[in-house]
Formats: C-alpha cells, sequence, structure tokens
C-alpha cells in the first residue's frame, strides 16, 4: 500500500525571506533581520483591485490576529506596529521547488504541493528511519532544525495526508495527524470540509446545505451531491476530490526530480565539509547501487548522484552513459568530471546514488583470452567524453535527404541504437569539399565574367588569382521547405594560382523578374 | 626529384649497419622489419606512403602505427591543406581495414576558421563518413585532453585532430598515449611546427598549383602538394612533391616546376 507524507509549511513565504536574509548575513545579527524574538509583528503584501492585502502573516501578527487575505488599511487599524514587506510569489516557488530536491533525503519522490506545502511518497522508506512516527517526527525537527515551521500528516492517499497536516489536531485523535493502512477514510471523516482543498465558494455551500466535516459529505448519495451545486463542473469536482482522499481515484505525484528505479542513499554521522570526502561517498555507494542493479538484470543509462547540506541545499550531479553500464568504476570516473564543482557549504549529511534510467542489460560472457573487454568499447571513450565536455560535444554524421550542402547532414547522437541511413554514393556527381563553413563567407569579385566563375577575388583580405575552375553545378532552392522563393546557387570548385581549393557558389534570387547584382561566397575547402 | 641514394659500403660494413639498425630497433621497442612495402600496409602494423622517394627515409617499419605524426601548413592559409594530408594517410592506414571509428577533434574556433567536417566532402576523400566520430570542444584547451581520452581508449583506428598550441609536454603525453593505446595520432598544427616536439614525424605541407583534369582542361585535376618531412625519428628528413590520386587512395611522385 502506498504511503504518502504531507508536509505543510503554514508561514513559508516568511520562512523563506527570514532564511534569505540569515544566509546573506552568515550569522551575524543584524538589525533588519525579520522575524527576529522582539521585533514587531510583520507581514507580506500584495498589491490587489481593493488595495494591498495581506499574504502572509508571522505568528505575533497572526497573535494580534491578523489573518492573511485583510486589506493593509485594516491590518494597521488592528495593529499599528505592523512591519511589511511586498512578497515575491515567484521566489517562494522557487525556494519549494529547492527544498523539495532537499527531501530526496527523505523519500526518492518528493512533490511540491500547491504553494505551501510538500508530498512525499515514502512507500517502504520509513524503516529506514525507523518507522513511520520516527520519520515524521524527524521530518518536523529537520524542518525547524532549518528555521522552516512544518506539520506533517501520513495516510495512504496524497489527499488524505494534506487534509490531516492542515487540519489534523493532536486533541481530536490519539495518534495525531497519522492514518493507518487502509483507515484514511475514519481519520479524515471528522475533519471540517475545507480540508478536502475545495475552492471556498463550494465550501460555504456545502456548509450551508448543513454538510460540516468530510464524513457528512462521504455518506451523502453521490447523484443527490453533485444536484446541488449551481453547474455540474463544480460538484464534479468536489467528487473528485473527495473520492481522491478516500483512495478510489488516483492522484499522481508531479515530482520535481524524475524518482529512480534503483537507489543507494548513506546518512553521514557527520556533516562532511571537506570536498575529497565527496568522492568518498560516492565510491562507498557505487558497489550497492551496482549489486542492487545485477540483481535485476539492468544497466544504467542515466545516473544522479544527491548530496544533501544541512542549511536545505541539495548538489546534484549527473552523468549519462551511451549505452547500459554496471561498470562501477567507469561511473565513478564519469562522476569525477562533476564532483569536483560541489560545494559542501556548512556540510553534507546525506547523500543518495539513484539510477533514473536504466535498461535491461545481460550478463557478458567475458572472452576467455585475456581482458579483452576493457580495450575496444567506444562507448566508455563516448561517455568521458560527453561527462567533461557537454553532451553535444561528440556525434556522428548522419545523411540528409536535402538539397542545401549545410543541411544534407545533421549531427546525430553517438549512441543511437538504430543504423543511421546509408550515404549517397560518392563516385556521382561533382566532388564535395571536405570543410564546410556553418555559415558561407561573402568574397570580393574583382574581376568577373558573365555566366562564369570569378577571375580574380578577395576572400580574408587576400587577393586569389583563379587558375581553373570546375562547374557551374547548380543547387536550386526547395520551394516546398522555403516557400519565401531562396536563391539560386551556382558552385564552382576553384583552384587558385597557388594551389588551394575553394568551393565558391553565386547566389541569385530567382522569383524576381529585374536581376539583382549576384554576390559570391566561400562555402568550403579542399585539400 | 630523385630518391636519395644510401651510400654504398663494403659487405662487412653493411651486415654491422644492419645489425645496428636492428640494434637501435631493439631500444625504440619495434620489431625490425626489413624492405619496403609497395602498398599501404605491406606487414603487419606498418604504414607506408608507396612513394619510393618518402619511402626510403622512414625507418625500417614505414610510419609508427602507434606515434604521434604532426603536420603544419607551410602558412596559415595552407592548414587545410595540412589537414588533408593527414586525411589522405588516414586512408591509407584505413585501408588495411580496422573498421573502427576515426575520432575528429576540432575547438569551435577552429570549425569557424577552417571549417567543420562534412560529411560527403569526407567521403569523396576516401573515408566513410558513418565511421567518424566529431568532437567539437568548446574550448582550445579541451582538445588535447580529448585527443589523449582518444588514444588511451583504445578502441579507435586514429585520432584526427587539430590544436591551436601545443607544448613539448603535452606532445610527449600524447606520444606516449599514442603507444599505450596502439593507435595513430594525426595532428593539424595551427600554430606551425614549433621549436619542439615529441612527434615521430613532422611534416610541412604546402599546397601546388596542379595540372589540369585530363577529361576538361579548364578543371581543377589531382591536388597536388608540396611535403617537407622537417624531423622523422629513426629517418631522414626529405623533401618531395606529391599528387593525392583519391580513386585509388595513392600518392604519386611529381618532379618539381622549373621556375
Amino acid at each position: 500500500m502506498k504511503r504518502v507524507i504531507s508536509v505543510w509549511l503554514p508561514r513559508w513565504p516568511i520562512d523563506r525571506l527570514r532564511r534569505e536574509r540569515t544566509h546573506r548575513h552568515a550569522g551575524k545579527v543584524h538589525a533588519a533581520m525579520v522575524g527576529a524574538v522582539n521585533s514587531p509583528p510583520f507581514a507580506l503584501i500584495a498589491p490587489n483591485r481593493r488595495g494591498p492585502v495581506l499574504q502572509a502573516v508571522d505568528r505575533a501578527a497572526g497573535a494580534a490576529g491578523l489573518r492573511c487575505g485583510m486589506r493593509l488599511a485594516d491590518a494597521r487599524a488592528l495593529c499599528a506596529g505592523l512591519a511589511v514587506e511586498p512578497a515575491d510569489p515567484a521566489a517562494d516557488r522557487r525556494e519549494l521547488e529547492r527544498l523539495a530536491r532537499w527531501c530526496n533525503r527523505f523519500a526518492p519522490c518528493c512533490a511540491v504541493d500547491g504553494d505551501d506545502g510538500l508530498l512525499l511518497d515514502i512507500t517502504g522508506c520509513a524503516h529506514l528511519f525507523g518507522g513511520e512516527a520516527a520519520l515524521m517526527g524527524e521530518i518536523t525537527e529537520r524542518f525547524a532544525g532549518l528555521g522552516i515551521e512544518a506539520r506533517t500528516g501520513l495516510a495512504d492517499t496524497p489527499g488524505a495526508a494534506r487534509a490531516l497536516a492542515r487540519f489534523g489536531r493532536k486533541a481530536f485523535r490519539p495518534e495525531g495527524r497519522m492514518a493507518d493502512p487502509g483507515k484514511a477514510g475514519e481519520a479524515i471523516a471528522d475533519l471540517p470540509v475545507e480540508a478536502l482543498g475545495i475552492a471556498v465558494e463550494d465550501a460555504q455551500l456545502l456548509r450551508r446545505l448543513g454538510l460540516v466535516t468530510i464524513g457528512a459529505l462521504d455518506r451523502l448519495p453521490r447523484s443527490a451531491l453533485a444536484r446541488r451545486f449551481p453547474c455540474r463542473e463544480r460538484g464534479d469536482g468536489v467528487l473528485l476530490r473527495l473520492d481522491r482522499a478516500l483512495g478510489r481515484s488516483a492522484e499522481p505525484l508531479m515530482p520535481v526530480e524524475r524518482p529512480p528505479v534503483c537507489m543507494e542513499r548513506l546518512a553521514l554521522p557527520e556533516p562532511m565539509t571537506d570536498r575529497d570526502g565527496v568522492d568518498a561517498v560516492l565510491a562507498r555507494l557505487m558497489p550497492g547501487l551496482i549489486a542492487a542493479l545485477k540483481r535485476q538484470g539492468l544497466g544504467v543509462r542515466h545516473l544522479v548522484f544527491w548530496c544533501c547540506r544541512i542549511d536545505g541545499g541539495a548538489v546534484r550531479c549527473a552523468v549519462s552513459t551511451a549505452r547500459a553500464t554496471r561498470d562501477g568504476d567507469h561511473l565513478v570516473r564519469l562522476f569525477r568530471e562533476t564532483t569536483g564543482t560541489v560545494d559542501p557549504g556548512f556540510g553534507i549529511d546525506c547523500a543518495a546514488l539513484h539510477a533514473v534510467r536504466v535498461e535491461p542489460l545481460e550478463p557478458v560472457q567475458l572472452p576467455l583470452t585475456g581482458d579483452g573487454h576493457r580495450s575496444g568499447d567506444v562507448n566508455l571513450l563516448i561517455d568521458r567524453l560527453r561527462a567533461r565536455l557537454g553532451a553535444d560535444a561528440v556525434c556522428r554524421l548522419e545523411p540528409v535527404d536535402r538539397h542545401r550542402p549545410e543541411k544534407a547532414e545533421r549531427t546525430a547522437m553517438p549512441d543511437r541504437d538504430t543504423a543511421s541511413p546509408p550515404w549517397p554514393d560518392a563516385s556521382d556527381g561533382p566532388q564535395r569539399p571536405f570543410r564546410l563553413f556553418d555559415r558561407p563567407e561573402p568574397v570580393d569579385v574583382v574581376v568577373e565574367a558573365p555566366e562564369s566563375p570569378p577571375r580574380l577575388f578577395t576572400w580574408r583580405g587576400a587577393c586569389r588569382s583563379v587558375a581553373r575552375a570546375a562547374g557551374p553545378e547548380r543547387i536550386e532552392p526547395e520551394w516546398w521547405v522555403d516557400v519565401s522563393g531562396g536563391t539560386v546557387r551556382d558552385y564552382y570548385s576553384i583552384e587558385d594560382s597557388e594551389g588551394r581549393r575553394y568551393w565558391l557558389y553565386r547566389a541569385d534570387r530567382c522569383s524576381s523578374g529585374c536581376r539583382e547584382p549576384s554576390r559570391w561566397y566561400v562555402h568550403g575547402l579542399y585539400g | 626529384m630523385a630518391p636519395p641514394r644510401i651510400p654504398s659500403a663494403g659487405p662487412v660494413a653493411s651486415a654491422g649497419l644492419s645489425a645496428l639498425r636492428r640494434r637501435i630497433a631493439a631500444l625504440e621497442h619495434r620489431s625490425p622489419a626489413f624492405g619496403v612495402g609497395a602498398t599501404g600496409i605491406g606487414l603487419s602494423g606498418s604504414w607506408w606512403f608507396g612513394v619510393s622517394a618518402l619511402d626510403a627515409v622512414l625507418p625500417g617499419t614505414g610510419l609508427a602505427v602507434d606515434g604521434l605524426h604532426e603536420a603544419a601548413g607551410g602558412t596559415v592559409a595552407d592548414g587545410p591543406t595540412a589537414a588533408a594530408f593527414l586525411a589522405a594517410l588516414l586512408v591509407r592506414l584505413a585501408g588495411g581495414g580496422r573498421g573502427n571509428p576515426v575520432l575528429v577533434c576540432q575547438s569551435r574556433h577552429g570549425a569557424a576558421r577552417f571549417g567543420r567536417v562534412h560529411g560527403p566532402g569526407w567521403r569523396d576523400l576516401g573515408l566513410e563518413p558513418s565511421d567518424l566520430l566529431v568532437l567539437r570542444a568548446g574550448r582550445d584547451r579541451d582538445v588535447p585532453w580529448a585527443i589523449e581520452e582518444g588514444l588511451r581508449c583504445g578502441a579507435l583506428a586514429a585520432v584526427l585532430a587539430e590544436v591551436e598550441d601545443l607544448s613539448f609536454t603535452a606532445s610527449r603525453r600524447l606520444s606516449l598515449a599514442a603507444r599505450e593505446g596502439a593507435t595513430p595520432a594525426l595532428l593539424v598544427r595551427h600554430d606551425g611546427l614549433g621549436p619542439a616536439s615529441a612527434a615521430c614525424t613532422r611534416w610541412r605541407v604546402s599546397a601546388l598549383p596542379g595540372d589540369a583534369d585530363p577529361f576538361d582542361e579548364d578543371a581543377p585535376g589531382l591536388p597536388r602538394w608540396r611535403l617537407e618531412l622537417v624531423r622523422c625519428r629513426g629517418g631522414r628528413p626529405v623533401t618531395c612533391n606529391v599528387e593525392w590520386k583519391r580513386e585509388t587512395g595513392d600518392f604519386r611522385m611529381v618532379a618539381a616546376l622549373a621556375d
């Protein structure tokens, strides 16, 4: 059975701002630090049709009776000493995603939930932390350590976990905000309907109908409930929320990172501030992952190495391979290109190795004559080159059936399994240059003869006189691609008086009746 | 130009000479081989021009298959000519048929200056474009690293690279990597042939005006190059003019034009 933890961050925008300021001043007590112990009530505001309204309030402001959505003028009337700052929803969202990545330390599949929550799919993870209750305790404790107020709820479905985190009360059930497996319906039956996360007007309508709790809502016949709503969509929306919370219909999580197929995790007893230690941790994680892959007959194509820092950040290093592999030494070597830039910050206390993309890999019989498998694998070379120089640094060339020479070939990933199309036969047609310029370079033709190659031209500041020329080879524009007409090119292969060879063309606009003066370009070089 | 003549010696002296040659070859970790192959690869692991004037000055095993070979243009504008010469050498090596990919390394800067590798033209030179592994490095200084990785990997037919700047130490590294991976390294030096390098052979290549095509008197015929073998480990320097015949993959000696 699936188990999901919902983490609710009730004062996320303010906590985020406070953390940011604390970081910036690197631990110094700063007068402008918001939300310090004895500071005045603080709130974030956002412009609205009715003037600025409160977006988030801290604990002191909440105690003074201020609520989100209140107008600033009303808030000032209630609490004269209120300090305000503009909200920054984009930064809140960005930081929340970072926090979700950091939560990979608890579970492999973590998702952002709305503007102020996280969802962690902890199926099969809780035993690593000593049980579900211990895991929930650890999450709350860790978040408190980061200076973020958090409340957690645990249930079989994201909807029920969310309801328990936001509306569950310790006093209301002995086991707190935890629902036992298969008991999600009972656990949330007494919670108010707002806990389903439905729109405010829907909740108001349900309350007017006398449906205060989720249990009461669930006991009502579905068709009768749907009829109460003014339009069908709203009724269906509420029922869908109810079904999702009770596990009758699925609610997929959208994880911030693709969850791994296979993972290996290491919690460090002491935070590690040494960069060299990163490689040691990686080397320790690798054998476990390789063994797990071997058991399942899998090889890895994309591998992510996570380092969780104690200050709530996560560093991500990723490598891809050209072919599925279980060669631990090779993978460690690939990571060496990226782990050198890992910044441990205040310390790394947890690391994980995630095999994100895998492919079946059968065990290979090694040749009996020596260890021939080490040398002779181009794919290992491709991996190393790509790990250091970027994924698009190495490519193969592939022919494309197009007229224009610069479009007649394209670069393809070298790890493609399918065979590339065959190159057209070389013997027919004029010889092509082995060097081609990405953008043809214009030349000044000094002495031109009509309908024939130039006698004298200037390219890159040097004047070259033409000794021999072959051509023209006319290449027409592709009217089925380029509807604007394009240019006709007449290509000549030219040898100058010193024996150097160029591939020149003359470009003519073909559409208009009146002829524009033609232009000349160098497009390639022969040896 | 006539092939250089080896000064004749008596039978006793020649026996001593061949014993010395064998000893030097043993010191250089090579098996001594005798005779000059008439076509591309005569003996296994050896590499010839098929031009007697050139083959005579090479060491007894021909061009080193596990060595570093450098070429530079006579002027900066001859850089592509030097690259074409090395590609022609590669055709003669690949004629032996390993069927393994060739790693071609360029920096983005180099590709903008002298053009990028063009598959159809590569095919016209006599090499299969599908065997190419094209590496385009963002920075010039990544190129030597990539060459070394390619050489040590041992799975490539050859590494053909263009470098902007290479120190003696770096060339020594590449030379050792070529030895280790038994893979030839062919370098186009856009910085010219510097004072020192650990390469087995160093060539200066310039384009020469060629003959007309036999079937079209206006069209260019076979490319003609002036090859200066500036340095050759275990051989002697030489200068000669050759034509490259791409259909058959042969070099042909031509007489120097009288001025």
